[in-house]
Formats: C-alpha cells, sequence, structure tokens
C-alpha cells in the first residue's frame, strides 16, 4: 500500500512536470494556436509535421538547441549533445522521464 | 567586360592582401585564444583575430568593423592606382566617377553591446549621465555605419550603398558593383566587407552549437563546426577598357555572378543544394563559359557538419564526373569564418590565384569526411587558372557565386555567348502599405488614411495574420516584412522574384535583451532561436521563406532615406537584369531605443507630437516590363529614372533629374525636411502640388517606400501622370521619377 502511494505520488508529479514542459514549449517555441493541455505525451516532438501522426510538432534542429537550452534554464538539468540526445527528445514524456532522472542522479551524488 | 584593378584584406593572416596570401599559401591557420574579451563558457575560445587593429580616432561612428574595412578598401584603391587626390586638378578622381558598396552585419557591435546590455534596463536605473553617453555611442550600430565611416575618410563618391545578406554580404556587395558598372552608373567601383568579432556573433554561433572546439576543419571526417574569424576584403573593378585607358593592371576578369535563395530554414542550409547549384550554373551563363572552363572552386567550407556535404552535393549537381578534375578548397580553416566579410576576402584570394596561376590548400583537412568527396588541396602548388568560382552562402539560404576568369582568356574554350548587358525598362505591377491606420493595397493605397490619434504600433490583429506554425521564428520587423509583402503579391506565384528589404536600424531592440540575457545569465544560457534575428537581413531571409520567393534576397541601409534607398536598389538589379522581379519592402519597427538615440543625437521629437517615430512598411513589386507583359500583369506606373547622390560635394551634376515635369505631376515626399526642400526648390520640380506621406503614415525611416507606393497609386488611378519622390538626409539622397506606363 505504502509503494502505491509513492507510486502515484511520482505519477502525480511526473504529470505535473508533463504539462509545465508542455507549457514551457508552447510559450518559448511561440507555437501560437496550441493547447499545452491538449498536447500529447508521446506524440513525436521533431521530424516533418504531421509525420509523426497528426498531433506531431514538427519541430527541427533549431528547437532542439532551444529546448536544450530551456531545460537546463528551467529544470536545472543538462541535456548530452549528439545521439545520446535523441531518444530524450523523443516526447514531452521522453523529456519529462530526462528532467527526473537527472535531478534524482544530482540528488544521490 | 568587367576587369579587378585593385585588391585589398585585412584577415588574421595578416594586415594586407599580400601578406594573407603568403600565409595561407604556407597553410598557417591564424587561430588562437580570443583577446578581445573573456569568452568563459563559449563552446570555443579559439577565434581568428585581427592583430594590431588601431584607429586615430574613436567615437560616432567610428568602430573596429569600420577600422577594418578602411584598411583594406585603402590597399584596394591604392593596388589599383586610383587617387582621389589627383595632382594638377581639384575634381576628386580625375573626374572619374567611382562608387563604395560596402557589405556588412556585425558592424559597431562590438563597441555597443555592452551598451545595449544596460539600454534595456528601465529608465531611472540606469545613472542618465551614463545612458546619454551610452547613446552617443549608437552612431556606429547602424549597418550603414562603417559605410558611411569610409565614405568620408576614402571620398566623396559618386554613390554608395550599405547592404547585407549574412555570409554572402560580400560576394553581393560585388554583384551590385557590377550591375553599377553595366548600368554605367559608376566608372570603378571599390565593393567589398568588413565584419568585425563580437559577442553577439561568439554567443550566438556558439549557442547553434556550430563552434569547433577545436578550430575549424572544412570538410574533415571530424570537423565540429567553424571558427569565427573576422577582417574585410575589398575589390575595385572598372570596364576593362577603360582599366586598359587609365594605364591599370587588369589582375583578372569578373565573368560571371549570380544570387539565389534557398526559401528554405533560416539558419539550415537546404541539404539538396538545389539553390547553390543554381547560382553556380547562373554565373557560368553569364559568363558564357561551361564547367569544363573552370580550374578552381573556392568553396564556401564553412567546416559545419552541414554545410560541406551540402556544398559538396552542389557542386556535384552541376559538374557532374567533372568535379574530381576541378581542385577545391576552403580559406576558413585558415582564417576562419569571418562572416560578412567572408565573400569578399576570398573574392580577393580567389583572384590572387588565378593571378599568381596558385590553389590555396584547406587549412585544418586532415582525414576527408567521404560525404565531402571533392579534389581536395592539401598543400599549395601551382597550376594555371583560366577561371575560378567563389562561393558564399548566408543565413536563411542567401546563396552567391563569383566566376572569375584569368586576365588574358578572353573567351571560353567552349564558345558560349556571354551574357550581354542591357537597360530594362522597370515598372511597378503591385504596393501595399502598412501603417498603424492599417493594411491597405493596390490603388487604395493613395487614399492616405489618418493615423490613429492614440497608439503607435500597428494593429496586433494584422500583423496575427499570418500562417501560426510557419510565422514563428519571426521576430516584430520580419512579421511586419512578411504581411505587407503578402499584401502586395496577393497570391501570385513569384519563385523567381527577388526580395530586397531596407531597414536603417533592423532589430535593436531584440539585441539589447539578447545581449542583457548574456550579461546576466551567461552564455549557456543564450537562446539560439533569437539569435538568427539579430543577423541585419534576417528579415530579407524571412520575406523569402515565408513566401518561397527564390531570387536574389539582401538587405540595403542608409538611415532615414533606407525606404528610398531599397527601392533604388531593387530598380538597379532589375533592370541590370539580375532578377526580372523584385519584392521591394520598406520596413522600420517601434524601438525605444532608437527613439531614445534619435532624441538625444538629433533632438527628434517626442512622442505626442503629429510627426512621432512610428512604425511602417511598404512593399513594392518591382518588375521588368517585358516580364510583366509577358505575365500579363497590370501595370501600375513605371520607375522612369532614379538620381542618388553620397555626401555634399560628389557630382552635384549628377543630381539632376533627365526631365521637367509636365501637366498633373506631383512630388511625393516621404518626410520632409530642409535637404528635401532644397532639393526640390532647385529642381524643376518647386511648382507641382506636394503629397507628404509621414502626415498619414508616420515618421520613419520606411516612409519613403511608402512614398513610392503612394505615387505609384496616384497614378495608375490617373491622379498624377507622373510623379518626384524625394528622400534626402546627411548630404546624401535618392529622386525616383515615376511615370504612367507607356501603352
Amino acid at each position: 500500500m505504502v509503494g502505491d502511494a509513492a507510486a502515484n505520488r511520482t505519477s502525480m508529479l511526473r504529470t505535473d512536470l508533463k504539462y509545465e514542459i508542455k507549457k514551457l514549449l508552447v510559450s518559448e517555441l511561440n507555437l501560437a494556436g496550441r493547447d499545452p493541455a491538449t498536447l500529447d505525451d508521446d506524440a513525436p516532438l521533431f521530424g516533418e509535421s504531421g509525420a509523426g501522426g497528426p498531433n506531431g510538432l514538427g519541430l527541427d534542429s533549431l528547437d532542439a538547441l532551444q529546448v536544450a537550452m530551456l531545460m537546463e534554464e528551467r529544470f536545472g538539468v543538462r541535456v548530452p549533445e549528439g545521439d545520446e540526445a535523441r531518444p530524450i527528445f523523443r516526447s514531452v514524456s521522453s523529456l519529462a522521464e530526462f528532467v527526473e532522472f537527472a535531478r534524482g542522479a544530482r540528488g544521490k551524488r | 567586360m568587367i576587369a579587378v584593378t585593385g585588391l585589398g584584406a585585412v584577415t588574421a593572416l595578416g594586415g594586407s592582401a599580400v601578406e594573407t596570401w603568403e600565409r595561407l599559401l604556407r597553410g598557417d591557420r591564424a587561430f588562437r585564444e580570443i583577446s578581445l574579451f573573456a569568452a568563459d563558457g563559449y563552446r570555443s575560445r579559439i577565434v581568428g583575430e585581427v592583430a594590431g587593429v588601431v584607429s586615430r580616432q574613436t567615437g560616432g561612428d567610428i568602430s573596429r568593423t569600420s577600422e577594418i574595412g578602411l584598411a583594406a578598401a585603402r590597399e584596394a584603391l591604392e593596388c589599383a592606382g586610383l587617387a582621389r587626390d589627383v595632382v594638377g586638378t581639384s575634381v576628386p578622381w580625375a573626374g572619374l566617377r567611382v562608387g563604395l558598396v560596402m557589405g556588412g552585419s556585425t558592424a559597431g557591435m562590438f563597441e555597443t553591446e555592452s551598451i545595449l546590455s544596460v539600454l534595456i534596463r528601465p529608465e531611472g536605473t540606469v545613472d542618465p549621465v551614463i545612458r546619454e553617453q551610452a547613446l552617443c555611442r549608437m552612431l556606429s550600430h547602424p549597418l550603414s555605419a562603417p559605410t558611411d565611416r569610409l565614405a568620408r575618410e576614402l571620398g566623396p563618391f559618386a554613390r554608395v550603398r550599405s547592404l547585407s545578406s549574412a555570409c554572402s554580404s560580400g560576394s553581393n556587395a560585388i554583384i551590385v558593383g557590377a550591375a553599377w558598372l553595366e548600368l554605367d552608373l559608376v566608372d570603378a567601383v571599390v565593393c567589398g566587407a568588413a565584419d568585425a568579432l563580437c559577442k553577439v556573433t561568439m554567443s550566438g554561433f556558439h549557442a547553434l552549437s556550430a563552434l569547433d572546439p577545436n578550430g575549424a576543419r572544412p570538410f574533415d571526417k571530424n570537423r565540429k563546426g567553424l571558427t569565427l574569424g573576422e577582417g574585410a576584403g575589398f575589390l575595385v573593378l572598372e570596364r576593362v577598357e577603360a582599366a586598359r585607358t587609365r594605364g591599370a593592371r587588369v589582375i583578372c576578369t569578373l565573368r560571371g555572378w549570380a544570387s539565389r535563395s534557398e526559401a528554405h530554414h533560416i539558419t539550415n542550409p537546404d541539404a539538396s543544394g538545389q539553390a547553390p547549384a543554381r547560382a553556380i550554373e547562373a554565373a557560368l551563363t553569364r559568363a558564357g563559359f561551361t564547367v569544363a572552363d573552370i580550374d578552381y572552386v573556392n568553396a564556401h567550407g564553412t567546416g559545419t557538419p552541414l554545410n560541406d556535404p551540402m556544398e559538396t552535393t552542389a557542386l556535384a549537381r552541376v559538374f557532374g564526373d567533372d568535379l574530381s578534375r576541378v581542385p577545391v578548397s576552403s580559406c576558413k580553416g585558415q582564417i576562419g569564418h569571418t562572416l560578412a566579410a567572408a565573400g569578399a576576402i576570398e573574392a580577393t584570394l580567389t583572384a590572387m590565384s588565378i593571378d599568381k596561376g596558385e590553389v590555396p590548400p584547406t587549412g585544418g583537412l586532415v582525414d576527408p569526411d567521404p560525404a565531402c568527396s571533392l579534389h581536395h588541396v592539401r598543400t599549395a602548388g601551382k597550376r594555371t587558372i583560366r577561371a575560378a568560382l567563389s562561393n558564399s552562402f548566408g543565413f536563411g539560404g542567401m546563396d552567391s557565386v563569383l566566376l572569375f576568369g584569368h586576365a588574358l582568356a578572353a573567351v571560353s574554350a567552349n564558345g558560349q555567348v556571354p551574357w550581354q548587358p542591357a537597360r530594362r525598362r522597370v515598372v511597378i505591377t503591385r504596393v501595399a502599405t502598412l501603417t498603424p491606420a492599417g493594411l491597405l493595397d493596390g490603388v487604395e493605397v493613395s487614399r492616405l488614411p489618418l493615423l490613429p490619434p492614440s497608439g503607435e504600433a500597428i494593429d496586433a490583429d494584422v500583423l496575427g495574420g499570418l500562417d501560426a506554425d510557419r510565422a514563428r521564428r519571426l521576430d516584430r520587423t520580419s512579421r511586419i516584412a512578411t504581411v505587407v509583402a503578402r499584401k502586395a503579391l496577393a497570391g501570385v506565384v513569384a519563385e523567381d522574384a527577388g526580395v530586397i528589404l531596407g531597414s536603417a536600424f533592423g532589430a535593436v531592440d531584440a539585441t539589447s535583451a539578447f545581449m542583457r540575457r548574456l550579461a546576466e545569465k551567461g552564455p549557456r544560457l543564450v537562446s539560439p532561436a533569437d539569435f538568427p534575428s539579430l543577423v541585419p537581413s534576417s528579415p530579407a531571409g524571412h520575406v523569402s521563406i515565408y513566401l518561397g520567393l527564390k531570387g536574389p534576397a539582401m538587405v540595403v541601409a542608409d538611415l532615414a532615406t533606407s525606404g528610398e534607398c531599397a527601392v533604388t536598389h531593387g530598380f538597379e538589379l532589375v533592370r541590370a537584369g539580375e532578377m526580372d522581379r523584385a519584392v521591394v519592402v520598406a520596413v522600420e519597427e517601434r524601438s525605444v531605443i532608437v527613439e531614445q538615440v534619435l532624441s538625444v543625437l538629433f533632438g527628434a521629437p517626442t512622442s505626442g507630437a503629429t510627426t512621432a517615430r512610428r512604425e511602417g512598411a511598404a512593399a513594392i513589386l518591382l518588375s521588368s516590363e517585358q516580364a510583366a507583359r509577358a505575365s500579363g500583369s497590370p501595370i501600375l506606373a513605371e520607375i522612369e529614372d532614379v538620381v542618388a547622390w553620397a555626401g555634399d560635394e560628389a557630382n552635384p551634376g549628377q543630381r539632376t533629374l533627365a526631365r521637367p515635369p509636365e501637366a498633373g505631376s506631383v512630388v511625393v515626399v516621404g518626410a520632409p525636411n530642409d535637404a528635401v526642400d532644397e532639393y526640390i526648390a532647385r529642381s524643376s520640380w518647386a511648382g507641382c502640388p506636394r503629397v507628404v506621406c509621414s502626415d498619414h503614415a508616420g515618421s520613419h525611416e520606411a516612409v519613403g517606400g511608402i512614398a513610392v507606393a503612394v505615387a505609384s497609386a496616384m497614378i495608375a488611378r490617373g491622379e498624377a501622370t507622373s510623379a518626384l519622390c524625394v528622400g534626402s538626409a546627411r548630404g546624401s539622397g535618392y529622386a525616383l521619377l515615376l511615370r504612367e506606363p507607356l501603352g
């Protein structure tokens, strides 16, 4: 039971974090006309608009640099460069997972 | 045919073209840690910095950029044996009409960026004395400031122009110089570009992850980006016959040139290489050459992961199997990427390679990338070069190519017919204006609605009318420019059209915000997405990308007459056949900092007065008469003649228009001032009815563009038979004569 409560809390925190990331993407990348509340957690962020399904954001490499900078500014985490960054930038969910992981790793040090 | 008779360069390798050339051949890499400012936290501190930049004067519009440019331009004029003061005559340049075209992007940024980080702070939080001193130093900031400094020191010049197309600015300055010669506007022209290092470009390219920590290695498998450099390059061009008459040595010839836009992305090149390939093909066609005539390519070769394979693809598209025969090298592994100056410096070095019969190497290249399969040059080698290309590609996809030929090789081995210069009639087919009073197009433009008494800004709803996703990277100036250009085009497909955009100050407030962020948060948190908007050519790039316009694209600036300057520039390039159609945009955004600077320096009226500085824009679609008739496009007016002058003493006779007014002629003025009044009073047009646009459109640097749009609409409506549009400031000016289209 205790474990369930902890898992619940983690899930709530992650939901909040994902919403915060969505708000950040919409405001800082000027995604006018997008509502953070209706962005899909798992839709692909990058690639041709529409290529990653109807909910894909169609971001490009310049956005990736901007998102990496924003992650550092807002959440204090450094996104690695190059191929390592690819899975992190996949979706809002993967960004949230990375922020939690990076914060946790820092807490344990 | 156009001769190159003078060369000058200042680079990290040396203070002259000769010294740069010698060290370039030796393979020296002039990279070292930057000394101009602390560069802690940057991806790389290594730069190509010019040693020993000394100015006898400081302050005013003098900057590191202007002084580097001055040295290179002086060398080029001396090399050409062109002297302003000639023994035995008091006439400057012994009566020759000499022009100056200068490209740039950073201008006085190095001098003003620390000031800008202060100016963005609210008034009252900065010592007023410090604030006023800071505002006075802003004179060096405009794109045109280094050009004005050169014109003052080296002139008087018959014609002067400042332009930017980011990293192809230097090449475009040479293209404009060539067009002036073909139009017989000048007898000789000194053309080139200068850019100095500064924190804005260092932090911007750092944020874009584009700096190689170990120094640029163009075409290498392990390249990680570019190394920033600084410098200047200038060429003296004149007609071959004129050079021979004067007894000047012809170093080589400028045989072909072309500029094309990718209309793809504000920072990333289009990997297909289509636009550069089209530019190379157009340059070859103009010269009457084929790839078989080309013996060397001086590549753009920045060393970024994306540029080098793209450039290889572009060359392969044009050269095919011949590519393996042709040596290709980049100078950027030795002098760095000098941004706006790159095209001019590399044109200088390409000219020297032809003249000396020697090919310079690609410094830093160790292990060639298989994706850059080219005939690389590892060490300098002797070679007869009949003709060579110099490539330059800029932010926003502005790609320019120059084709130089040997002084003696008169014709192509393959017998193609070179392009014949012609002066085309230029007409205005569409217009639109955007002011705080609204967005108008076509003949409606001449209704001249009154400005709303409150609100100096353009209505937000009007600016919101673009596709949200595609317009999300547009800063305010780019958004205003795109809205007005789109309105003027009204859905006309104009893929071939160029974009000529006039803007005096660019994004000053955005630069200020960028610098404040850098000062407060450090280089790691600089915004990569904000950086491209600070490049002066960026609004032209955005218009080209949003509207899919793939002709030549560039920004011109001339302070209060930037609007008239843009129309003049577009007119010249269409007249000379550089493009069939040009979307000319004049745009100025409201800027708290610009208004403060103007009020401190010139005592400009503050807001509230009827002539308060507002923001506004005009778009004018210019077309060759032939292209307009072929497409069945209605013609509003024809531009019959343009007179441009620079500096008080420069050839006053040239300011006279060819003809007097007739019944129904009007004078349309953007913003009146003493210089404008004096010009009109001295002309035969003094008695004509006068329309003043600033009464309706507000006072700003783009209002001259609005004047041309209004004049076109008045003629199209039958309210005028012809119109004279005059703009003048600080001793220079433009007079544009519009009339009813023939037939």
